[in-house]
Protein backbone atom coordinates (compact mmCIF):
# COMPACT_ATOMS: atom_id res chain seq x y z
CA UNK A 1 0.00 0.00 0.00
CA UNK A 2 1.59 3.57 -0.93
CA UNK A 3 1.14 6.57 1.35
CA UNK A 4 -1.67 8.43 1.13
CA UNK A 5 -0.10 11.97 1.21
CA UNK A 6 3.14 11.07 -1.34
CA UNK A 7 1.57 8.21 -3.21
CA UNK A 8 5.27 7.42 -3.55
CA UNK A 9 6.55 5.44 -0.79
CA UNK A 10 5.01 2.44 1.20
CA UNK A 11 2.69 3.34 4.01
CA UNK A 12 4.12 2.06 7.20
CA UNK A 13 2.02 4.11 9.58
CA UNK A 14 -1.61 3.39 10.06
CA UNK A 15 -2.88 6.60 11.23
CA UNK A 16 -7.09 6.58 13.03
CA UNK A 17 -8.54 9.74 14.80
CA UNK A 18 -11.59 9.24 15.88
CA UNK A 19 -13.49 12.76 16.35
CA UNK A 20 -17.02 13.30 17.44
CA UNK A 21 -18.75 14.02 14.02
CA UNK A 22 -16.12 11.55 11.85
CA UNK A 23 -13.51 9.19 11.90
CA UNK A 24 -10.08 9.88 10.09
CA UNK A 25 -7.62 7.28 8.51
CA UNK A 26 -4.72 7.48 7.03
CA UNK A 27 -1.84 5.61 5.73
CA UNK A 28 1.22 7.39 5.71
CA UNK A 29 5.27 7.08 4.82
CA UNK A 30 7.28 7.73 8.31
CA UNK A 31 8.24 11.01 6.56
CA UNK A 32 5.00 12.06 6.02
CA UNK A 33 3.61 11.02 9.24
CA UNK A 34 6.65 12.88 10.54
CA UNK A 35 5.53 15.67 8.31
CA UNK A 36 2.24 15.90 9.78
CA UNK A 37 3.45 15.87 13.32
CA UNK A 38 2.15 12.81 14.28
CA UNK A 39 5.34 11.36 14.90
CA UNK A 40 6.47 14.29 16.53
CA UNK A 41 7.55 15.08 19.79
CA UNK A 42 7.81 11.96 22.27
CA UNK A 43 4.34 11.14 23.82
CA UNK A 44 4.84 11.67 27.56
CA UNK A 45 3.41 8.71 30.15
CA UNK A 46 1.03 9.57 32.80
CA UNK A 47 3.87 9.81 35.62
CA UNK A 48 5.57 12.25 33.01
CA UNK A 49 2.40 14.53 33.20
CA UNK A 50 2.17 13.99 36.69
CA UNK A 51 5.72 15.16 37.45
CA UNK A 52 5.10 18.13 35.23
CA UNK A 53 2.31 18.93 36.33
CA UNK A 54 2.90 19.16 40.46
CA UNK A 55 5.48 21.20 39.90
CA UNK A 56 2.94 24.14 39.45
CA UNK A 57 2.78 25.64 42.84
CA UNK A 58 -0.30 27.59 44.30
CA UNK A 59 -0.52 30.75 46.91
CA UNK A 60 -3.11 28.52 48.68
CA UNK A 61 -1.35 24.93 48.48
CA UNK A 62 0.17 25.41 52.18
CA UNK A 63 -3.53 26.15 53.42
CA UNK A 64 -5.60 23.50 51.98
CA UNK A 65 -5.20 20.43 54.42
CA UNK A 66 -7.19 17.21 54.28
CA UNK A 67 -9.09 16.55 57.52
CA UNK A 68 -8.66 12.70 57.49
CA UNK A 69 -4.92 13.16 57.14
CA UNK A 70 -3.38 16.40 57.59
CA UNK A 71 -1.95 16.53 54.32
CA UNK A 72 -1.80 19.55 52.86
CA UNK A 73 -1.89 20.72 49.28
CA UNK A 74 1.82 21.35 48.87
CA UNK A 75 2.93 17.84 50.52
CA UNK A 76 0.80 16.12 47.89
CA UNK A 77 2.40 18.15 45.02
CA UNK A 78 5.78 17.21 46.70
CA UNK A 79 5.33 13.55 47.17
CA UNK A 80 2.40 12.91 44.56
CA UNK A 81 0.80 10.10 46.56
CA UNK A 82 -2.87 10.70 48.50
CA UNK A 83 -2.83 10.64 52.08
CA UNK A 84 -5.80 8.69 52.89
CA UNK A 85 -9.17 8.76 51.24
CA UNK A 86 -10.53 11.97 52.17
CA UNK A 87 -7.60 13.67 49.84
CA UNK A 88 -9.78 13.53 46.98
CA UNK A 89 -12.22 15.45 48.01
CA UNK A 90 -10.10 17.74 49.88
CA UNK A 91 -8.32 18.69 46.82
CA UNK A 92 -10.84 18.13 44.08
CA UNK A 93 -11.33 21.62 42.77
CA UNK A 94 -7.09 21.98 42.91
CA UNK A 95 -6.62 18.21 41.15
CA UNK A 96 -9.31 17.93 38.09
CA UNK A 97 -7.92 19.38 35.77
CA UNK A 98 -4.61 17.70 36.61
CA UNK A 99 -6.31 14.16 36.49
CA UNK A 100 -8.02 15.18 33.50
CA UNK A 101 -4.37 15.69 31.29
CA UNK A 102 -2.61 12.75 32.90
CA UNK A 103 -5.65 10.09 32.04
CA UNK A 104 -7.34 12.56 29.57
CA UNK A 105 -10.06 12.16 31.76
CA UNK A 106 -11.67 12.84 34.64
CA UNK A 107 -15.21 10.70 35.36
CA UNK A 108 -14.74 7.02 36.38
CA UNK A 109 -17.23 4.62 34.68
CA UNK A 110 -16.01 1.66 35.48
CA UNK A 111 -16.93 -0.78 38.54
CA UNK A 112 -18.87 0.90 41.53
CA UNK A 113 -17.99 -0.49 44.75
CA UNK A 114 -19.57 -2.96 46.02
CA UNK A 115 -22.59 -2.04 48.57
CA UNK A 116 -22.44 -5.07 51.12
CA UNK A 117 -22.89 -5.42 54.51
CA UNK A 118 -19.65 -4.52 55.20
CA UNK A 119 -19.29 -6.61 58.42
CA UNK A 120 -15.45 -7.35 57.87
CA UNK A 121 -14.35 -4.27 60.34
CA UNK A 122 -17.10 -5.66 62.77
CA UNK A 123 -15.89 -9.29 63.05
CA UNK A 124 -12.49 -8.29 62.72
CA UNK A 125 -12.83 -6.03 66.23
CA UNK A 126 -14.73 -8.86 67.81
CA UNK A 127 -12.39 -11.18 67.21
CA UNK A 128 -9.31 -8.93 68.97
CA UNK A 129 -12.05 -8.65 72.08
CA UNK A 130 -12.26 -11.64 72.06
CA UNK A 131 -9.07 -12.69 72.25
CA UNK A 132 -8.40 -9.90 75.29
CA UNK A 133 -11.65 -11.50 77.21
CA UNK A 134 -10.25 -15.09 77.23
CA UNK A 135 -6.69 -13.85 78.23
CA UNK A 136 -8.13 -12.06 80.87
CA UNK A 137 -10.30 -14.83 81.43
CA UNK A 138 -13.37 -13.19 81.45
CA UNK A 139 -15.57 -15.60 80.22
CA UNK A 140 -18.62 -14.61 80.25
CA UNK A 141 -17.77 -11.54 78.45
CA UNK A 142 -16.28 -13.89 75.94
CA UNK A 143 -19.69 -15.79 75.67
CA UNK A 144 -21.60 -12.80 75.01
CA UNK A 145 -18.65 -11.74 71.87
CA UNK A 146 -19.25 -15.78 70.78
CA UNK A 147 -22.53 -15.05 70.21
CA UNK A 148 -22.57 -11.92 68.64
CA UNK A 149 -19.86 -14.03 66.29
CA UNK A 150 -22.48 -16.18 65.38
CA UNK A 151 -24.95 -14.34 64.86
CA UNK A 152 -23.18 -13.02 62.07
CA UNK A 153 -22.67 -16.59 60.64
CA UNK A 154 -18.83 -16.96 62.22
CA UNK A 155 -19.19 -20.79 63.66
CA UNK A 156 -15.11 -21.30 63.97
CA UNK A 157 -14.69 -18.81 66.42
CA UNK B 1 8.24 -24.30 45.60
CA UNK B 2 7.53 -24.85 42.32
CA UNK B 3 3.73 -24.80 42.98
CA UNK B 4 4.31 -20.89 42.29
CA UNK B 5 4.53 -21.31 38.90
CA UNK B 6 1.64 -23.85 38.11
CA UNK B 7 0.06 -20.57 36.49
CA UNK B 8 2.90 -20.75 33.68
CA UNK B 9 2.92 -24.11 33.00
CA UNK B 10 -0.82 -24.89 33.48
CA UNK B 11 0.03 -28.12 35.73
CA UNK B 12 -2.79 -28.46 38.22
CA UNK B 13 -6.51 -28.70 37.07
CA UNK B 14 -7.13 -25.94 40.03
CA UNK B 15 -5.52 -23.13 37.56
CA UNK B 16 -6.50 -21.81 34.00
CA UNK B 17 -5.39 -23.50 31.26
CA UNK B 18 -3.51 -21.41 29.31
CA UNK B 19 -5.22 -18.75 26.81
CA UNK B 20 -4.65 -18.13 23.19
CA UNK B 21 -1.52 -17.62 20.93
CA UNK B 22 0.50 -18.30 23.77
CA UNK B 23 3.78 -19.09 22.04
CA UNK B 24 3.72 -15.09 21.27
CA UNK B 25 1.85 -13.80 24.58
CA UNK B 26 3.88 -15.42 26.99
CA UNK B 27 1.80 -14.33 29.81
CA UNK B 28 -1.05 -11.71 30.62
CA UNK B 29 -1.32 -10.21 33.94
CA UNK B 30 -4.48 -7.91 35.69
CA UNK B 31 -3.51 -5.87 38.56
CA UNK B 32 -6.53 -4.41 40.69
CA UNK B 33 -5.55 -1.78 43.42
CA UNK B 34 -8.11 -0.81 46.10
CA UNK B 35 -7.68 1.02 49.38
CA UNK B 36 -10.16 0.82 52.17
CA UNK B 37 -12.31 3.86 53.49
CA UNK B 38 -10.99 4.47 57.25
CA UNK B 39 -7.50 3.47 57.13
CA UNK B 40 -5.12 5.83 55.95
CA UNK B 41 -2.85 5.09 52.58
CA UNK B 42 0.89 3.82 52.54
CA UNK B 43 2.12 7.64 53.13
CA UNK B 44 0.39 8.21 56.50
CA UNK B 45 0.24 4.82 57.54
CA UNK B 46 1.66 3.90 60.96
CA UNK B 47 2.88 0.58 61.98
CA UNK B 48 0.04 -0.68 63.71
CA UNK B 49 -2.35 0.41 61.37
CA UNK B 50 -0.55 -1.67 58.56
CA UNK B 51 -1.18 -5.01 61.69
CA UNK B 52 -4.58 -3.98 61.29
CA UNK B 53 -5.33 -4.22 58.07
CA UNK B 54 -3.38 -7.74 57.44
CA UNK B 55 -5.38 -9.10 60.35
CA UNK B 56 -8.55 -7.98 58.70
CA UNK B 57 -7.87 -9.61 55.85
CA UNK B 58 -7.08 -12.70 57.05
CA UNK B 59 -9.92 -12.46 59.34
CA UNK B 60 -12.18 -11.98 56.40
CA UNK B 61 -10.65 -14.50 53.83
CA UNK B 62 -10.33 -16.93 56.61
CA UNK B 63 -10.38 -20.45 54.56
CA UNK B 64 -13.31 -19.41 52.56
CA UNK B 65 -11.04 -18.74 49.66
CA UNK B 66 -9.02 -21.66 49.14
CA UNK B 67 -5.39 -20.42 48.69
CA UNK B 68 -2.05 -19.73 51.53
CA UNK B 69 -1.04 -16.47 53.42
CA UNK B 70 2.67 -15.61 53.67
CA UNK B 71 3.68 -13.06 55.74
CA UNK B 72 7.10 -11.66 53.70
CA UNK B 73 8.91 -11.14 57.70
CA UNK B 74 8.76 -14.75 57.67
CA UNK B 75 9.67 -15.54 54.57
CA UNK B 76 13.70 -16.26 53.48
CA UNK B 77 14.84 -13.93 51.35
CA UNK B 78 15.34 -16.02 48.37
CA UNK B 79 11.73 -17.81 49.02
CA UNK B 80 10.55 -13.92 48.57
CA UNK B 81 13.09 -13.31 45.64
CA UNK B 82 11.03 -16.42 43.93
CA UNK B 83 7.94 -14.71 44.13
CA UNK B 84 8.45 -11.99 42.26
CA UNK B 85 10.62 -14.15 39.75
CA UNK B 86 7.33 -16.05 39.96
CA UNK B 87 5.61 -12.91 39.10
CA UNK B 88 3.35 -13.08 42.09
CA UNK B 89 4.33 -9.94 43.63
CA UNK B 90 5.55 -6.88 42.40
CA UNK B 91 9.39 -5.86 42.97
CA UNK B 92 8.35 -2.91 45.32
CA UNK B 93 6.37 -5.28 47.65
CA UNK B 94 9.77 -7.26 48.67
CA UNK B 95 11.26 -4.32 49.71
CA UNK B 96 8.66 -2.69 51.94
CA UNK B 97 9.27 -2.22 55.73
CA UNK B 98 6.25 -2.31 56.91
CA UNK B 99 4.57 -5.54 57.47
CA UNK B 100 3.32 -6.84 54.38
CA UNK B 101 1.55 -10.16 53.73
CA UNK B 102 0.35 -12.01 50.32
CA UNK B 103 -2.26 -14.28 49.77
CA UNK B 104 -2.41 -16.62 47.22
CA UNK B 105 -5.30 -18.73 45.86
CA UNK B 106 -5.33 -22.46 45.37
CA UNK B 107 -4.99 -22.21 41.76
CA UNK B 108 -1.53 -20.11 42.23
CA UNK B 109 -2.90 -17.44 39.60
CA UNK B 110 -4.33 -14.67 41.49
CA UNK B 111 -2.50 -12.81 44.54
CA UNK B 112 -3.42 -10.46 46.52
CA UNK B 113 -0.67 -8.33 48.22
CA UNK B 114 -1.66 -6.14 51.19
CA UNK B 115 0.30 -3.08 52.25
CA UNK B 116 1.97 -2.58 49.11
CA UNK B 117 1.58 0.73 47.60
CA UNK B 118 -1.81 0.60 48.27
CA UNK B 119 -3.91 -0.96 50.58
CA UNK B 120 -4.63 -4.64 48.15
CA UNK B 121 -3.16 -4.90 45.11
CA UNK B 122 -5.31 -8.14 43.54
CA UNK B 123 -3.38 -9.84 40.75
CA UNK B 124 -4.04 -12.68 38.12
CA UNK B 125 -1.76 -14.21 36.14
CA UNK B 126 -2.44 -16.98 33.29
CA UNK B 127 -0.07 -17.83 30.37
CA UNK B 128 -1.19 -17.25 26.89
CA UNK B 129 -3.83 -14.25 26.22
CA UNK B 130 -6.86 -14.73 28.78
CA UNK B 131 -7.85 -11.75 30.13
CA UNK B 132 -11.81 -12.91 30.54
CA UNK B 133 -10.64 -16.04 32.53
CA UNK B 134 -8.48 -13.41 34.59
CA UNK B 135 -10.63 -10.88 35.22
CA UNK B 136 -13.94 -12.91 36.32
CA UNK B 137 -11.45 -14.14 39.09
CA UNK B 138 -9.54 -11.05 39.82
CA UNK B 139 -12.62 -9.48 40.48
CA UNK B 140 -14.31 -12.39 42.63
CA UNK B 141 -11.30 -12.01 45.09
CA UNK B 142 -12.31 -8.16 44.89
CA UNK B 143 -16.01 -8.25 45.73
CA UNK B 144 -15.39 -10.81 48.16
CA UNK B 145 -13.30 -8.42 49.78
CA UNK B 146 -15.38 -5.62 49.08
CA UNK B 147 -18.41 -7.49 50.61
CA UNK B 148 -16.91 -7.08 53.91
CA UNK B 149 -14.95 -3.69 54.18
CA UNK B 150 -15.47 0.23 52.71
CA UNK B 151 -13.24 0.65 49.70
CA UNK B 152 -12.01 4.48 49.37
CA UNK B 153 -14.74 5.33 46.54
CA UNK B 154 -15.84 8.59 44.77
CA UNK B 155 -18.39 9.00 42.00
CA UNK B 156 -16.39 10.96 40.12
CA UNK B 157 -13.29 9.64 40.34
CA UNK B 158 -13.69 5.60 41.25
CA UNK B 159 -11.55 3.47 42.98
CA UNK B 160 -9.29 5.83 44.96
CA UNK B 161 -5.77 5.43 44.70
CA UNK B 162 -2.34 6.05 46.75
CA UNK B 163 -0.75 7.39 43.35
CA UNK B 164 -3.30 9.42 40.75
CA UNK B 165 -1.99 7.53 37.41
CA UNK B 166 -3.96 4.05 38.80
CA UNK B 167 -7.05 6.41 40.08
CA UNK B 168 -10.48 5.08 38.70
CA UNK B 169 -10.62 1.40 37.95
CA UNK B 170 -7.52 0.95 39.68
CA UNK B 171 -6.87 -1.72 36.65
CA UNK B 172 -3.74 -1.99 35.06
CA UNK B 173 -3.80 -5.12 32.58
CA UNK B 174 -0.38 -6.07 30.36
CA UNK B 175 0.44 -8.95 28.13
CA UNK B 176 4.45 -10.31 28.18
CA UNK B 177 5.18 -10.84 24.32
CA UNK B 178 7.64 -12.51 22.45
CA UNK B 179 8.48 -10.78 19.23
CA UNK B 180 11.82 -12.14 18.00
CA UNK B 181 10.57 -11.55 14.05
CA UNK B 182 9.94 -8.15 14.68
CA UNK B 183 13.02 -7.71 16.86
CA UNK B 184 14.67 -9.74 13.74
CA UNK B 185 13.16 -7.63 10.71
CA UNK B 186 14.20 -4.47 13.12
CA UNK B 187 10.46 -3.31 12.87
CA UNK B 188 9.88 -3.73 16.65
CA UNK B 189 10.18 0.09 17.40
CA UNK B 190 7.92 0.87 14.98
CA UNK B 191 5.16 -1.12 16.42
CA UNK B 192 5.62 -0.54 19.66
CA UNK B 193 6.03 3.22 18.81
CA UNK B 194 2.51 2.56 17.66
CA UNK B 195 1.42 1.24 20.73
CA UNK B 196 2.32 4.34 22.78
CA UNK B 197 0.65 6.44 20.25
CA UNK B 198 -2.30 4.76 21.60
CA UNK B 199 -1.60 4.75 25.53
CA UNK B 200 -0.20 1.88 26.35
CA UNK B 201 3.19 1.68 27.92
CA UNK B 202 5.61 -0.52 26.28
CA UNK B 203 8.72 -1.79 27.56
CA UNK B 204 11.66 -4.49 27.28
CA UNK B 205 11.72 -7.16 29.95
CA UNK B 206 14.60 -8.48 31.38
CA UNK B 207 17.37 -5.84 30.46
CA UNK B 208 17.10 -1.86 30.84
CA UNK B 209 16.69 0.85 27.61
CA UNK B 210 17.87 -0.70 24.40
CA UNK B 211 19.45 -3.91 25.72
CA UNK B 212 16.32 -6.18 25.13
CA UNK B 213 17.01 -9.52 26.23
CA UNK B 214 15.06 -12.53 24.77
CA UNK B 215 13.14 -10.52 22.29
CA UNK B 216 10.45 -10.36 25.47
CA UNK B 217 8.48 -7.43 25.80
CA UNK B 218 5.60 -6.13 28.31
CA UNK B 219 2.83 -3.88 27.30
CA UNK B 220 0.48 -2.53 29.73
CA UNK B 221 -3.12 0.54 29.76
CA UNK B 222 -1.12 3.95 30.96
CA UNK B 223 -4.90 5.11 31.71
CA UNK B 224 -7.33 3.88 33.97
CA UNK B 225 -10.06 6.49 34.14
CA UNK B 226 -12.45 7.02 31.84
CA UNK B 227 -12.90 3.45 30.33
CA UNK B 228 -15.04 0.57 31.93
CA UNK B 229 -12.82 -2.09 32.89
CA UNK B 230 -14.00 -4.46 29.94
CA UNK B 231 -12.95 -1.82 27.71
CA UNK B 232 -9.40 -1.69 28.85
CA UNK B 233 -8.89 -5.36 28.63
CA UNK B 234 -10.76 -5.17 24.75
CA UNK B 235 -8.13 -2.37 24.21
CA UNK B 236 -5.27 -4.07 25.21
CA UNK B 237 -6.36 -7.53 23.29
CA UNK B 238 -7.19 -6.37 20.36
CA UNK B 239 -3.87 -4.62 20.31
CA UNK B 240 -2.25 -7.45 21.11
CA UNK B 241 -3.85 -9.52 17.72
CA UNK B 242 -2.72 -6.73 15.79
CA UNK B 243 1.05 -6.91 17.33
CA UNK B 244 0.33 -11.06 16.87
CA UNK B 245 -0.22 -10.96 13.48
CA UNK B 246 2.38 -8.73 12.40
CA UNK B 247 4.77 -10.89 14.45
CA UNK B 248 3.54 -13.73 12.58
CA UNK B 249 4.43 -12.03 8.93
CA UNK B 250 7.92 -11.28 10.27
CA UNK B 251 8.55 -14.50 11.04
CA UNK B 252 6.87 -15.65 7.16
CA UNK B 253 9.46 -13.47 6.33
CA UNK B 254 11.99 -14.65 8.00
CA UNK B 255 11.69 -18.05 7.30
CA UNK B 256 10.54 -17.27 3.51
CA UNK B 257 13.86 -15.96 3.17
CA UNK B 258 16.67 -17.40 4.93
CA UNK B 259 15.16 -20.77 6.78
CA UNK B 260 18.56 -22.72 6.88
CA UNK B 261 19.95 -19.70 8.43
CA UNK B 262 16.83 -19.81 10.85
CA UNK B 263 16.73 -23.57 11.22
CA UNK B 264 20.95 -23.34 11.92
CA UNK B 265 19.95 -20.70 14.79
CA UNK B 266 17.13 -22.85 16.27
CA UNK B 267 19.08 -25.84 16.33
CA UNK B 268 22.19 -24.50 17.85
CA UNK B 269 20.63 -23.16 20.42
CA UNK B 270 18.84 -26.31 21.26
CA UNK B 271 22.29 -27.96 21.38
CA UNK B 272 23.65 -25.29 23.56
CA UNK B 273 21.09 -25.52 26.10
CA UNK B 274 21.66 -29.22 25.77
CA UNK B 275 25.11 -29.70 26.36
CA UNK B 276 26.47 -26.19 28.21
CA UNK B 277 28.04 -26.96 31.53
CA UNK B 278 27.84 -23.69 32.80
CA UNK B 279 24.78 -20.79 31.47
CA UNK B 280 24.21 -17.42 32.96
CA UNK B 281 21.11 -16.06 32.70
CA UNK B 282 20.79 -13.44 30.00
CA UNK B 283 22.47 -16.53 27.91
CA UNK B 284 19.74 -18.70 29.20
CA UNK B 285 16.53 -15.97 27.65
CA UNK B 286 18.66 -15.49 24.53
CA UNK B 287 18.79 -19.08 23.43
CA UNK B 288 15.24 -19.73 24.59
CA UNK B 289 13.91 -17.38 22.28
CA UNK B 290 15.44 -18.85 19.47
CA UNK B 291 13.88 -22.21 21.11
CA UNK B 292 10.93 -20.97 21.80
CA UNK B 293 10.42 -19.96 17.50
CA UNK B 294 11.39 -22.94 16.82
CA UNK B 295 8.28 -24.72 18.68
CA UNK B 296 5.77 -22.42 17.65
CA UNK B 297 7.02 -22.50 13.50
CA UNK B 298 6.91 -26.27 13.94
CA UNK B 299 10.45 -26.37 13.29
CA UNK B 300 11.25 -28.49 17.13
CA UNK B 301 9.01 -30.97 17.41
CA UNK B 302 9.57 -33.05 20.63
CA UNK B 303 9.64 -30.00 23.22
CA UNK B 304 6.69 -28.45 24.99
CA UNK B 305 5.65 -24.45 25.15
CA UNK B 306 5.11 -25.53 28.77
CA UNK B 307 8.61 -26.85 28.93
CA UNK B 308 10.25 -23.68 28.16
CA UNK B 309 7.79 -21.27 30.21
CA UNK B 310 8.99 -23.61 32.78
CA UNK B 311 13.18 -23.43 32.19
CA UNK B 312 12.61 -19.64 31.65
CA UNK B 313 11.67 -19.46 35.00
CA UNK B 314 13.24 -21.74 37.25
CA UNK B 315 16.42 -20.98 35.85
CA UNK B 316 16.56 -17.28 37.45
CA UNK B 317 18.85 -16.56 39.89
CA UNK B 318 16.45 -16.94 43.56
CA UNK B 319 14.42 -19.92 41.76
CA UNK B 320 17.32 -22.13 40.70
CA UNK B 321 18.69 -21.87 44.17
CA UNK B 322 15.80 -23.11 45.57
CA UNK B 323 15.41 -25.88 42.79
CA UNK B 324 18.15 -27.55 43.98
CA UNK B 325 17.48 -26.46 48.31
CA UNK B 326 21.22 -24.24 48.59
CA UNK B 327 22.73 -21.12 48.71
CA UNK B 328 24.56 -21.06 45.72
CA UNK B 329 27.79 -17.98 44.41
CA UNK B 330 27.06 -16.58 41.02
CA UNK B 331 29.25 -19.07 39.26
CA UNK B 332 28.11 -22.38 41.06
CA UNK B 333 24.12 -21.10 39.53
CA UNK B 334 25.55 -21.26 36.43
CA UNK B 335 26.77 -24.68 36.88
CA UNK B 336 23.37 -25.63 38.46
CA UNK B 337 21.46 -24.12 35.90
CA UNK B 338 23.23 -25.69 32.95
CA UNK B 339 22.62 -29.06 34.83
CA UNK B 340 18.84 -28.37 35.81
CA UNK B 341 18.18 -27.41 31.84
CA UNK B 342 20.33 -30.19 30.37
CA UNK B 343 18.21 -32.55 32.65
CA UNK B 344 15.05 -30.55 32.08
CA UNK B 345 15.59 -30.81 28.12
CA UNK B 346 16.36 -34.74 28.53
CA UNK B 347 19.81 -34.54 28.15
CA UNK B 348 21.23 -35.71 31.01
Amino acid sequence: MLCDDCKNRPASIFFKEVLPDKTVELNLCEECASKRGLLGAKKLTPIEVMHKLLKQKGAQDEKVICPGCYMSLAEFKRVGRFGCAQCVATFDEHIRHFIKQIHQSDRHVGRKSQAGTKKGFEIYRLREDLKKALDSEAYEEAAKIRDKLKNYGIKDV
Amino acid sequence: MFDNIRWLTASSDKTLPCGEESEIVVSSRIRVARNIESIPFELKMKQPDAEYLIGLIHSIIDGKIRGDFHDLKDLKPLERESLLECHLVSPGFTKKEKPTSVFINEGGNVSLMVNEEDHLRFQGIGCGLNFSGLSSEVFRMDEFIGDNVDYAFSERYGFITSCPTNIGTGMRASIFMHLPGLVFTNEVEKVLKGAMQIGMTVRGIYGEGSEIRGSLFQISNQHTIGFKEEELLERITKLAKMIIDVENKARDVILTKARSEFEDKIFRSLAILKAARTIDSTEVLNLLSALRFGVGAGIVKDITLQTLNEIMVVSRPANIQLYFGELLEEHERDIKRAEYIRKRLGAG
